[in-house]
């Protein structure tokens, strides 16, 4: 059966509910894997990807298509409340329940198993220290594996600036990874020294 | 090789890794080359590897969804009925105006006969009126 397109849904929202169901469905797996990827738990990803449906059905009736995907203005919004989460939790230092059991079960994991998860975790970490938008291309392409002119549409950018931009953020998070390793090994070699 | 090549190859390595570099040409680089772009093109299989899909429990999914559509209804309804209201504010806006006017007409129309009939009044010679013969 022919999907209908995204315009044609919202031009629908303001008489049939359904509309925004079938255009939440479409996009709640995109949001929330790019705010679970942003924030690292799960329980704040369900928040912020609830509330990110929320905005976008308040506000639905007054969105212009300007040529961009509807997915670039939800992820926009999503943006914002990630944004927002960030400035909150860095006034209050909290450790979610998802951290917590993780921390937990680390302890409890084989060595090997336990180093592996470590480096991804030391992976994903740098990756969310990276300026929003270079996570926001970095999700982009490898959860949602999408084209670069895919990206350039959703971020508003050229295609060109979609592949520089996401060179430097390779060369940065190498970069970063490689700081977090010396100065890990530095800590473990003063350590044993004592 | 310079900065603009990079660029170009670090893109179509990242298609290929995500499996959609079907269309595109293939790498061809020498050995320094690839020696000196080795540890980005593993960092990229690492991002690969580590940033997989995640699904949302199906129950979250399911219960939000739900409520949008209550919520969407619920919007739909209260924007009816706002318009609904907004509508006969305006029609009964509208009548008061017209009784306003009709009545300011018939007022202005009064007070215009009274100034009319007071000046007629204040016009007229004294002497006809009751005036005795000397």
């Amino acid at each position: 059966m022919h999907e209908e397109s995204d315009s044609a849904l919202i031009a629908r929202v303001k008489d049939d509910p359904e509309a925004f169901g079938l255009l939440y469905e479409r996009y709640a797996d995109s949001i929330y894997n790019y705010i679970y990827y942003r924030t690292g738990n799960h329980h704040d990803a369900e928040d912020l990807t609830a509330r990110t449906f929320y905005r976008a059905l308040k506000h639905v009736s007054r969105y212009v298509d300007r040529g961009a995907p509807f997915s670039a203005w939800l992820y926009r919004i999503a943006h914002n409340l990630v944004a927002n989460w960030h400035r909150d939790r860095s006034r209050r230092q909290i450790i979610s329940l998802d951290e917590l059991v993780m921390r937990t079960l680390k302890r409890e994991e084989p060595a090997a198993l336990a180093e592996e998860g470590e480096e991804q975790d030391l992976l994903l970490q740098a990756v969310r220290r990276l300026p929003p938008e270079r996570q926001q291309l970095l999700i982009l392409k490898f959860t949602e594996q999408m084209s670069n002119i895919e990206i350039a549409e959703v971020m508003g950018r050229t295609e060109g600036a979609i592949k520089s931009l996401y060179h430097r953020t390779l060369v940065a998070l190498r970069k970063e990874l490689s700081n977090e390793w010396n100065g890990r090994e530095k800590i473990t070699g003063g350590t044993s020294d004592e | 090789m310079n900065e603009e090549q990079v660029v170009e190859v670090l893109a179509t390595h990242a298609e290929k890794v995500i499996g959609r570099g079907e269309n595109i040409q293939q790498i061809n680089l020498t050995d320094e080359e690839h020696s000196r772009l080795a540890p980005l093109f593993q960092l990229a299989e690492r991002l690969q590897q580590s940033m997989q899909p995640i699904q949302p429990s199906a129950a979250f999914v399911r219960s939000l969804g739900k409520e949008l559509v209550d919520n969407a209804k619920r919007q739909i309804t209260l924007t009816k009925r706002l318009r609904r209201a907004m509508l006969i504010g305006a029609a009964a806006l509208g009548s008061l105006l017209s009784i306003a006017s009709v009545v300011g007409a018939i007022v202005f129309v009064l007070a215009r006969l009274r100034a009319r009939t007071q000046a007629r009044a204040i016009h007229t010679p004294t002497g006809q009126i009751g005036s005795a013969p000397a």
